[in-house]
């Protein structure tokens, strides 16, 4: 019995000495990864906001009661950024669009101009397959067909639209361009872009 | 000039709340986890008891057995523990050493257990459950279902597909193998690389499934 | 043996990877290009080390009825760290390994040097051991990720090598699933033949 006591403080010991370090060590880091992530966000906000206008933009988190919520399926709220320049005027919107790909639900960030036209996108996570789906991070495969376009606009070639999808990776690109089209329906149901055909 | 109220958290796959169950997903899980996204053909996960016990048709099924039954378990234990005591305590950096102690004490005692009141499982599953310890498509599944931010109902129905997934490679590796065994093959690529050769020709013919369900 | 053997030895007589078969998970996951094997590569090497240097330390203190347990705990622990550290100060490439970064836990190579190795020697060549099995582990995984980087994406660590033209249209099953099996196929194969000269030679 005594042997067995010894043991299990033994195996205690171990872990809780492993358990108190990491804790520590988490302390340290997890402010800077939350930083970090605010940072890269932040970033690819200025980065894709950069397209409606240059100089000085404002962001401000808009809350829009009647905006219904494309990507319910996927995440619980639809956060819309609006940009406005140094007099006021506002420019566009910024938002995240959540579409399931092949084995991972790629996040783009999309500007829309107040016209109901994309004017910048990137994408900020994907986790498709390397060297077919994953090439949807690199804009001039696939992403930089979306600028100036509008809702109506926004459909692969392969469902009637103009859209060239990544080779070999249909599902990838049409998870991308449903998920815009539909976050930029709910901007227009919301009255906040005007309806499709505004902008050619 | 920015404000804080800009936090749109990235994630993996964010699911929000808790999501009402619905059979289609059920399906696409399934699907998913036993042919478009094979545990071992197509994400790499436990490639060492897919080479090790791929020899013979019968120590197949019995590993891909003890798997499916050790998945499940592990799937259960490290989903609760992570939502029920990690979570609520903002611990979820010792998801890692957690999970693992999770399955390394689960295979002890799924031995104890059968070893007093099965004997003939025991016998037939016996050997393999030490080897399950180390094998990463345990720890895999267990950490995937919290990446992919299922539900306990996915999870289960996820381990479960993937113990099969894992089961249906190993069993028709073994039995590719078993046929190998007597073929005129070149000196050079006896052994191990004639494994990886079958494995990467089930792997083309797993890329097949792509196009299902999406 | 001296420490240079100890060192050597995870390199190429006992490479972890093309004569021990070990790690393979992550060997054929992560190959995908270069950049993600060398981080992986040093992840690996990180926990390796300093694994061995705790197991070294206390082989006589942890009972050896506890001693499994005890190791994959010490794993676990680095494993953990190395998640945590890559996660703030490397998010690009924490993102792109994911999910094989907590899976270094069950790498065999680790667990396999803590039982083999550091349990049986000084904490000075079980450092020694551990750089060099990592060592070894990181150059086959480049290796591999060579191949596959240039002939699927025609690039190596993300130098455009072979042109814009042959980016376009790429032999992609090399870097998709089969040609990680395929290739190690060949890889093995190469090292049996290099083998049976030497033997051959030898007699």
């Amino acid at each position: 019995m005594g042997e067995i006591l010894r043991v299990g403080f033994m195996l205690m010991l171990v872990a809780v000495i492993a358990a108190v370090a990491l804790g520590y060590v988490n302390s340290i880091t997890s402010p800077i990864i939350a930083e970090q992530k605010e940072q890269a966000k932040l970033d690819a906000m200025i980065d894709v906001a950069g397209s409606l206008a240059s100089g000085e933009l404002t962001f401000d988190s808009l809350s829009v009661p009647e905006l219904e919520n494309p990507y319910a399926e996927v995440d619980e709220t639809l956060a819309v950024v609006s940009v406005t320049d140094s007099t006021g005027t506002e420019l566009g919107y910024l938002f995240v669009a959540y579409g399931k790909g092949y084995s991972s639900t790629v996040q783009t960030m999309i500007a829309v101009n107040t016209a109901g036209t994309v004017t910048g996108n990137t994408v900020l996570y994907q986790q498709e397959t390397p060297g077919l789906g994953a090439n949807v991070s690199n804009p001039a495969r696939f992403l930089y067909q979306f600028d100036g376009l509008n809702a109506s606009s926004l459909l692969l070639s392969k469902d009637g639209g103009g859209l060239d999808s990544i080779t070999g990776s249909t599902i990838t690109s049409r998870a991308v361009t449903n998920s815009v089209r539909d976050g930029l329906d709910a901007l227009c149901e919301a009255g906040l872009i005007p309806v499709s055909g505004g902008a050619q | 000039m920015i404000n804080s109220m800009l936090m749109w958290v990235i994630v993996a796959a964010p699911d929000g709340g808790e999501p009402s169950f619905s059979i289609a997903k059920m399906m696409a899980i399934i699907v998913s986890a036993i042919f478009i996204n094979n545990y071992v053909l197509s994400r790499f996960l436990g490639i060492c008891p897919f080479l090790g016990v791929s020899k013979q048709l019968d120590s197949a099924v019995g590993m891909g057995a003890a798997v499916v039954f050790v998945m499940v378990l592990a799937t259960l234990g490290s989903w609760l523990v992570y939502h029920n005591v990690l979570v609520p305590n903002g611990m979820e950096y010792l998801r890692t050493i957690t999970f693992i102690i999770i399955i390394a004490s689960l295979v002890q005692l799924v031995e104890m257990i059968l070893q007093k009141f099965s004997p003939a499982l025991y016998d037939a599953l016996g050997i393999f459950l030490p080897l399950i310890t180390t094998n990463c498509a345990i720890l895999g599944v267990a950490v995937l279902n919290i990446d992919d931010k299922y539900s306990l109902g996915y999870s289960l129905i996820n381990s479960v597909a993937a113990g099969i997934g894992f089961t249906l490679a190993l069993v028709l590796m073994a039995g590719l193998r078993e046929r190998m065994e007597t073929a005129n093959v070149p000196e050079a690529l006896k052994g191990l690389p004639l494994a990886f050769l079958i494995a990467g020709a089930m792997s083309i013919a797993f890329l097949g499934f792509a196009g299902l369900g999406g | 043996m001296s420490i240079a053997q100890d060192f050597s030895k995870g390199i190429m007589r006992e490479n972890p990877v093309f004569k021990q078969a070990l790690g393979m998970c992550p060997f054929l996951a992560v190959t995908t290009s270069v950049e993600n094997a060398l981080g992986m590569g040093a992840a690996a090497t990180f926990v390796l080390v300093f694994s061995n240097f705790l197991v070294s330390l206390f082989r006589k203190v942890i009972p050896a009825k506890v001693r499994i347990p005890s190791y994959i705990v010490i794993i676990a622990t680095f494993v953990t760290l190395v998640d945590l550290l890559m996660n703030a100060y490397l998010p690009a490439l924490h993102q792109s390994l994911g999910i094989f970064i907590p899976l270094i836990v069950v790498n065999c190579i680790i667990l396999g040097r803590a039982e083999g190795f550091a349990n049986k020697n000084k904490v000075l060549p079980s450092i020694v051991d551990g750089v060099g099995m990592g060592f070894g582990f990181t150059l086959a995984m480049v290796i591999m990720a060579t191949f596959r980087e240039i002939l699927g994406n025609g690039s190596w660590l993300g130098f455009n090598l072979l042109g814009e033209s042959y980016q376009n249209q790429p032999m992609l099953i090399a870097i998709l699933a089969p040609g990680a099996f395929i290739l190690m196929a060949f890889i093995l194969g190469f090292f049996n033949i290099m083998e049976k000269r030497k033997r051959g030679g030898a007699k």
